[in-house]
């Protein structure tokens, strides 16, 4: 002993915690207050959809694929189908690219509110939860007005849109511009670009530098909120962005430094709304007249992508950055040969775990909210329940039948006996 | 750089490996790089990409069970700074009795989360992988069944409970 006396705390967050939304599971290593490691685990929140989808076709795996992800279920659809459309050669009608467009670009406004919100609350500010979050319902309605669901609006097919946008919908929509811009928007810059409370709190916390972000492939807001300049839609030139005059926002254009710290993340998304709304209106205003599906009907799609053999790549930027969908297509079958995803967060994930090293403890929650994790999106593959050695996995019917039993072993006079509820527990006889 | 000029560049470099270039249908073409290289040389070709962009963005592993082999492609976004980029598909082939493939985490340290899912869903064997353990799998999955394999290693029909459409889980007896 040389009289020094140093120790490591090991705290785990997670998989349930109160700062975070979404299962997941960081432990992190302390030096007193200091963090000097961070380790993720994930895979609370699989769903095997990848091994589902092999027994799926290309249009059902459509519905699925907007599953994965309430929030950016319009960009897991649209990504998806990007691909299948490359895979297979299918031109996509001009009035359908535009479509896509305005429901992509409510999604991204709808979202970006959604995180404003959360980060507004991780920090203690919880008016600004409730208030952004108010906003929010503003574009919930558009979008339901449209695709008749808050999520999973379901707008995308392969080759088109399945739902048009009418002259209602555009006045409802440019509605909505105008009560943001008037409204909502002058709130949240106040708070995000002026507040000095807020900038004191989030001003050089979680910062990533660029040159982590470059290194560990970071996405979105987070890259952009370091200095990285890219973006899906303008680096790609997807479809019609270009001719929107889409460009990747960072900080640089509203305060005047980049520094990557949270503060800068929540100004990109701040810079995002409005390039949102000039989108919209840009696309509302251009766009033509004409067809929205590329093949009317369905079952003649499936036969046309049956003769498809190829594989194609699907990229766009979703609300939380660049999202890729891989489809490979195989000669006579219905079904794709392999349907591959990655979500933005995932590299995110371990570009926060990799920037956290050396902060606070304390900004765990804040750095963590600032990248808009979505674990639902990252958890996708594989897996199914096993019995492993003499280990077993209980299913909700014997969970059931132990709460009975213990409730009847703690109090054996009840009389009552345990109604048959929901299709998911079928009790029987035997309880 | 744009595409013709890295199609060049890297053909040059690698003669062996087979280059195509997709474009897909109108009005709004997008080019993309596929390129087939021998795992053999596979590591050295990442190696030459990073040297063309540092910058280089790693986007994904796609694995896949193809019969008597597992196929790895890797999407790159190369040069995003200039405007339009160039997006690259570089794939290699493995024998599934010899899975082993060199890990690129020492070129793109953002490939290890990658390398750790495909290890457990595919069963590759990244040689020097920095971190093999298990990322979303939990602990006491089995060992040697690898999810996303079609053959007698995937998922065993006994394994499968709960699935299929909820109103008939379980509950069709009595």
């Amino acid at each position: 002993m040389n009289g020094r006396l140093e120790y490591w705390v090991k705290v785990p967050i997670g998989p349930i915690h109160p700062a975070l939304e979404e299962p997941e599971k960081f432990i992190i290593t302390l030096d007193g207050e200091r963090i000097i490691h961070v380790d993720v685990k994930l895979g609370y929140n699989l769903r095997g959809l990848e091994w589902i989808a092999m027994r799926r076709n290309y249009i059902q795996i459509l519905y699925l694929a907007e599953r994965i992800c309430g929030i950016c279920s319009f960009s897991h659809n649209h990504t998806y189908s990007r691909a299948v459309e490359e895979m297979a050669g299918i031109q996509v009608p001009e009035r359908a690219e535009y479509i896509r467009v305005i429901v992509g670009e409510l999604e991204r406004i709808h979202s970006h509110l959604l995180n404003l919100g959360v980060v507004g609350h991780t920090i203690g500010y919880d008016t600004v939860l409730h208030l952004s979050w108010l906003a929010r319902e503003r574009v919930m309605d558009i979008l339901e007005a449209i695709g008749g669901n808050r999520v999973n609006y379901s707008v995308n097919m392969i080759g088109g849109v399945r739902r048009n946008i009418e002259e209602k919908h555009k006045r409802a929509i440019l509605d909505m511009v105008k009560y943001y811009r008037n409204e909502v928007m002058p709130k949240i810059e106040e708070i995000f670009l002026y507040d000095p409370t807020v900038e004191a709190r989030l001003r050089d916390a979680g910062v990533i530098p660029k040159r982590i972000a470059i290194e560990y492939s970071a996405q979105g807001p987070t890259a952009r909120g370091s200095g990285v300049k890219k973006d899906v839609r303008y680096n790609e030139k997807l479809s019609v962005y270009p001719d929107l005059g889409v460009k990747p926002v960072t900080p640089k254009e509203f305060t005047g430094v980049v520094k990557g710290d949270v503060f800068d993340r929540m100004v990109v998304r701040v810079g995002e709304l409005w390039q949102s709304m000039d989108t919209i209106e840009r696309a509302i205003d251009q766009m033509p007249e004409g067809k929205i599906k590329a093949v009317p009907k369905d079952n003649a799609l499936l036969f046309q992508l049956k003769k498809a053999d190829g594989e194609g790549i699907g990229r766009y930027e979703a609300p939380r950055g660049e999202l890729i969908h891989y489809v490979k297509g195989q000669k006579g079958k219905d079904v794709p040969a392999k349907w591959k995803m990655r979500e933005p967060t995932f590299p995110n994930l371990f570009a926060i775990a990799r920037a956290l090293v050396g902060e606070q403890v304390a900004d765990v929650p804040v750095a963590i909210a600032s990248i808009d994790p979505c674990l639902s999106c990252t958890d996708r593959v594989a897996v199914i329940d096993a019995n492993t050695g003499r280990k077993k996995i209980l299913t909700e019917k014997d969970l059931l039948k132990l709460s009975i039993e213990k409730t009847r072993e703690l109090n054996p006079e009840v009389k009552a006996k345990p109604e048959v509820i929901g299709v998911g527990c079928p009790r029987g006889g035997a309880l | 750089m744009n595409v013709d000029e890295f199609v060049k560049a890297f053909g040059e470099r690698f003669p062996e490996a087979e280059i195509r270039v997709s474009e897909n249908k109108m009005p709004h073409p997008k080019r993309r790089v596929w390129v087939e290289i021998h795992r053999e040389k596979f590591h050295d070709a990442m190696g030459f990409i990073k040297e063309l962009d540092p910058r280089a963005q790693f986007s994904i592993i796609i694995g896949m069970d193809a019969g008597d082999k597992l196929l790895a492609k890797y999407h790159m976004e190369l040069f995003w700074e200039e405007g339009e980029s160039i997006s690259l598909i570089i794939g290699t082939s493995v024998p599934k009795d010899d899975p082993k493939l060199p890990t690129v985490t020492d070129v793109f340290p953002s490939a290890l989360p990658y390398e750790r899912e495909n290890q457990e869903f595919l069963g590759f064997v990244f040689e020097g992988i920095p971190d093999p353990r298990r990322l979303f799998l939990p602990d006491d999955f089995p060992e040697g069944i690898y999810p996303l394999r079609l053959d007698e290693t995937g998922i065993k029909p006994e394994m499968v409970k709960n699935a299929g459409h909820p109103y008939k889980i379980g509950g069709a007896k009595k």
